[in-house]
């Protein structure tokens, strides 16, 4: 139990290093910025206590909002995808969803896509909708919301991969 | 209380995310100054429409004490109009106005009375004039300590002394039972020269109205009566379906008059 804690802890450190480092500075299309950092949510194992994601999805969202300087928004989006993982993973993977299952090869396609995604997009239109604050600005949010969450998601299904492959 | 420690462990998480959430807030609004002022103005457009929502309501369980109040001054003015109508003709004979509401009011029969909500206890008596804000309504017939009924002009029993506004022609005016908007007028000579729009007042001539109370206006007429009298349809300005506040005339003068012709 303690190794599993220690691998955790080290793999939560990599992937907030590699968003605070790399990714807090990369700005495609000058709008973009990949929120890596949602595969720590992705890949936390549902057995373990909800309450303890809730607390390190707040703990991660809060440094990353220090670290951009985004006062909240990020710490909210997170706490709330954190909040909402089981109900998303039982309508992505029905209702025997009780494990680790987007990173179970063998788990339908489909399904991890519609995980990954639904993660990923609820978090990213929470973000931009506390960024930008404007209900008239409400298309550009989606638009921001939308091609963020592509670009998020190539990049975690891709960082996924590699951590199953091992 | 076990129950309540069970439901709060049973409903952490939500707790715990409610609480979360909270602390980012407060992050968010405190250090961002446009998100700051944002929910500035959102918590102005909130109140106000809040409060606006309130006043309203406020207001609608408000419309009784302000209907009573509209009608109050509405009795005021029509005291001082009154005054000033009648100051020519009829100096010092308007004694007392006084205001009630219809209780009850047909316009179907061929005797429509109308029942008011005021009686002897409000100094009504009989034969009282009886007009509202558009015109005159009919004459007090029966009273009792609290209510008393009207003859209504939709009466034909009630034939009300009138005359033609531009020309003081002398006529009366009476209903024939038809048609709750059209009154005739009668008496009037076929040598009175008169014409479509002219307006029928109170004549003067009888205990119940001074001169001048308005009572309609011809629509239309017929002149070739073999007696001599025009055959004259008006239109009467009140709505007789739709009366709810009326004003009851009290003159000085008519114990007098009438004492002069009991003897």
């Amino acid at each position: 139990m303690n190794r599993e804690l220690l691998r955790n802890i080290s793999f939560y450190a990599i992937i907030l290093a590699l968003q605070l480092l790399i990714f807090n500075q990369f700005k495609l299309f000058d709008l973009v910025t990949p929120f890596i950092y949602l595969i720590i949510f992705i890949h936390y194992r549902i057995s373990y206590d909800k309450t303890a994601l809730l607390l390190i999805g707040f703990l991660i969202g809060f440094i990353i909002d220090l670290s951009m300087q985004t006062y909240g928004c990020h710490t909210f989006s997170t706490i709330t995808i954190c909040y909402l993982r089981s109900n998303i993973e039982k309508s992505s993977f029905g209702v025997n969803a009780n494990l680790p299952l987007a990173m179970i090869k063998g788990t339908p396609l489909l399904s991890r896509v519609s995980f990954f995604l639904s993660l990923i997009i609820i978090h990213s239109i929470l973000y931009y909708l506390f960024i930008f604050f404007n209900i008239s600005l409400l298309s550009t949010i989606f638009l921001y919301a939308f091609v963020n969450s592509i670009a998020t998601f190539i990049i975690v299904w891709i960082i996924s991969g590699l951590i199953s492959n091992r | 209380m076990q129950s309540i420690i069970n439901s709060i462990v049973k409903n952490r998480n939500l707790i715990i995310y409610l609480v979360l959430s909270f602390i980012s807030f407060n992050f968010l609004f405190n250090n961002s100054s446009l998100h700051h002022n944002e929910l500035g103005k959102i918590s102005t457009y909130l109140s106000a429409t809040s409060s606006k929502f309130l006043s309203s309501i406020n207001s609608y369980f408000n419309l009784k004490k302000e209907n009573e109040k509209l009608i109050n001054e509405n009795l005021q003015l029509k005291k001082i109009e009154s005054k000033y109508r009648f100051t020519e003709t009829n100096k010092d004979k308007l004694k007392s106005l006084s205001s009630a509401k219809v209780i009850l009011n047909s316009i179907n029969k061929s005797k429509n009375i109308i029942i008011i909500d005021k009686g002897k206890l409000d100094s009504i008596s009989l034969e009282m004039g009886v007009i509202s804000s558009d015109g005159v309504v009919g004459i007090v017939k029966n009273v009792t300590n609290n209510y008393a009924s009207i003859i209504s002009l939709l009466n034909t029993d009630l034939r009300l002394n009138a005359i033609l506004k531009n020309s003081s022609t002398i006529g009366s005016v009476s209903w024939d039972g038809l048609n709750a908007r059209i009154l005739k007028l009668n008496d009037i000579p076929l040598s009175s020269s008169l014409k479509v729009g002219d307006t029928v007042v109170t004549g003067g001539m009888s205990f119940y109205f001074p001169k001048g109370v308005p009572i309609g206006k011809i629509i239309n007429y017929d002149n070739s009566s073999l007696e001599g009298y025009y055959e004259i349809d008006i239109e009467v300005f009140n709505d007789f379906s739709s009366l709810s506040n009326l004003y009851i005339l009290g003159r000085t003068d008519n114990d007098e008059i009438k004492s002069l012709l009991d003897e």
